[in-house]
């Protein structure tokens, strides 16, 4: 194990990740400290027993295979990434999923008065990840014959803004809202409304961790589920903090993001996933093409 | 031929044999280092969609390449004619060579907007540093004797530079066109990610699907483009050079 264990972390270039038995335990994000991760940031963890360094990430960051290298112990990952990742041999395992409804969408210019996503595409511009599985449903269900497809700037709204014909893709709570403070006119249509609603912002963990520290993930999700709890009662304290290890995010716009995604993340209990809603997530993976084979879906999720 | 051709495959061979013992053997795992046959799957398996995005990234890259071959070397030959002219603007070309070109790459979609364009002038900011600054370097090293001679002949400041600056450079400028080669192709896929086609779309699809083996496909294209663009060079450079130049002569 310990030698598989280190080849991986070699393999993905990170020489210096420690293979022993690591005192701190590694969290990695998939984006810049903002508020989607605020219930990370706000955890207690030393209550657990825990000395977790949170790890930020950028566009691409790949924690799913972070997670299974072991070069962090635990990471954010989006429910749909877990599956295709699974489906490649790479055992990891959610825990707690903090938007219980997808926050993706695409945005557009209000002046196009458009009714609904399958508009988007009839003309103009769509900066989209072609990788994505929703692209590729939409593609699927309206064709991209009409529209053209340019890679997504990621979170960087300048081209939309220049163009009333440019529509994008984006976190729903979070470039209209940069949007509509710079002027700009949005209409939003979530993905959940095309029928795809995976999880997002998924505490995951490798099976192997799992099953060597059961205790640890445990706890983890322990200090999580506090943390998300505290952050949604009052986000200010965390916002602060996060907005000194990410400043080029405005202060102003960490509350306001904080607000806009509570509906998307409380509603029954929080970070608890169902066998049912993986069961849909595996079948449309499975439809794209994106997985060989249907996987059970209760092997996808551990309450712990 | 085959003398020449041994002794690169021969690391060749072991290196893949090697990759694919230990993933197959599971010492690495296969979603983080595909199995060379995995990589070879991808290819045979995409060959169309690949071939298209070489097609791109070839002609961006190339025509990036041909811009900063033909204007760096223009600009030397202005940087050589005179001290004064080359203190003021050298700085700026030394610029060129530390621009973090992904960081300034969503510019280049403002400025260029997406698609070719873009991917070209990628590939020309990130290569022509090394053009200029070798063939300056060799535009200013001609031998003082051979020079001395030319103006004992009155030869005016163009034939010198055509009949002998210019020729007793093109050893340094060769080198700098090989390190440019390879730059371009790099300018060429970071261009292609921010402004989209190419094997660098097809590199960002295939990362964010989990295809390790289709992103090891794209990235052997890409070398094979660069080492096509490397070998080009070296053709150049022996058919101009064999005849006078020790480097390109049989004796090493």
């Amino acid at each position: 194990m310990t030698r598989r264990c280190f080849c991986a972390a070699c393999a993905a270039g990170t020489l210096f990740a420690s293979c022993g038995k690591p005192t701190k335990t590694r969290l990695a994000l998939n984006w810049k400290p903002d508020p989607q991760f605020g219930g990370f940031y706000a955890a207690p963890y030393e209550k657990q027993g825990l000395d977790v360094e949170i790890l930020p990430g950028g566009a691409g960051t790949p924690t799913v295979q972070m997670i299974g290298a072991g070069t962090a112990e635990f990471g954010i990952v989006s429910a749909d990434e877990l599956v295709v990742a699974r489906a490649r041999g790479n055992d990891v395992v959610a825990l707690f999923a903090v938007f219980q409804n997808c926050p993706q969408g695409i945005m557009a210019h209000a002046s196009r008065h458009l009714i609904s996503v399958g508009d988007v595409v009839k003309e103009g511009t769509l900066a989209i990840q072609r990788g994505l599985p929703y692209a590729r449903i939409l593609e699927k269900k309206y064709g991209f014959e009409h529209v053209k497809l340019v890679p997504s700037p990621g979170g960087d709204i300048s081209a939309f803004l220049r163009d009333e014909k440019f529509a994008q893709q984006c976190f729903v709570m979070s470039e209209p809202l940069q949007a509509r403070h710079s002027g700009a006119n949005v209409t939003v249509f979530p993905v959940a409304d095309i029928g795809y609603n995976p999880y997002t912002t998924v505490l995951a963990t490798s099976g192997a961790q799992l099953k060597s520290d059961p205790k640890r993930a445990a706890a983890m999700v322990s200090a999580v589920r506090e943390g998300w709890r505290a952050y949604l009662d009052d986000p200010k304290p965390t916002n602060t903090k996060m907005h000194d290890l990410n400043p080029s995010m405005d202060a102003s716009v960490f509350a306001e993001v904080a607000e806009a995604q509570k509906p998307f993340i409380e509603t029954a209990q929080l970070g608890v996933m169902t066998t049912e809603r993986w069961t849909t997530l595996i079948g449309q993976l499975k439809e794209l093409g994106d997985i060989p084979n249907a996987m059970p879906a209760q092997d996808c999720f551990r309450t712990v | 031929m085959l003398k020449k051709l041994l002794p690169p495959l021969i690391p060749f061979v072991v290196v893949t044999l090697a990759l694919e013992w230990m993933v197959r053997a599971g010492v690495v795992a296969g979603y983080l280092v595909p199995a060379p046959s995995a990589v070879f799957r991808a290819l045979l398996d995409n060959r169309d969609e690949l071939a298209a995005a070489m097609a791109k990234t070839s002609a961006g890259a190339l025509v990036g390449f041909s811009l900063s071959t033909l204007s760096g070397i223009v600009i030397a030959v202005l940087l050589s004619s005179s001290r004064a002219i080359q203190r003021s603007f050298y700085p700026y070309a030394v610029f060129f060579q530390t621009v973090p070109i992904i960081a300034i790459a969503p510019l280049l979609v403002i400025w260029f907007g997406y698609g070719m364009k873009t991917v070209i002038a990628s590939a020309f900011i990130v290569s022509i540093f090394p053009v200029i600054a070798n063939t300056l370097q060799g535009l200013l090293s001609t031998d003082p004797a051979l020079r001395d001679l030319f103006r004992l002949y009155g030869a005016s400041s163009t034939v010198t530079l055509v009949k002998l600056r210019f020729p007793a450079a093109l050893p340094q400028i060769l080198t700098g066109l090989r390190v440019a080669s390879g730059l371009a192709v790099i300018g060429a896929i970071v261009g292609e990610f921010i402004g989209g086609a190419g094997l660098g779309s097809v590199v960002d699809v295939a990362r964010t699907q989990q295809r390790v083996d289709k992103v090891f496909a794209a990235v052997l294209l890409a070398s094979v483009l660069g080492l096509a663009l490397f070998g080009l060079i070296n053709l150049i450079s022996a058919l101009t050079l064999r005849r006078w130049h020790a480097s390109e002569q049989e004796t090493i």
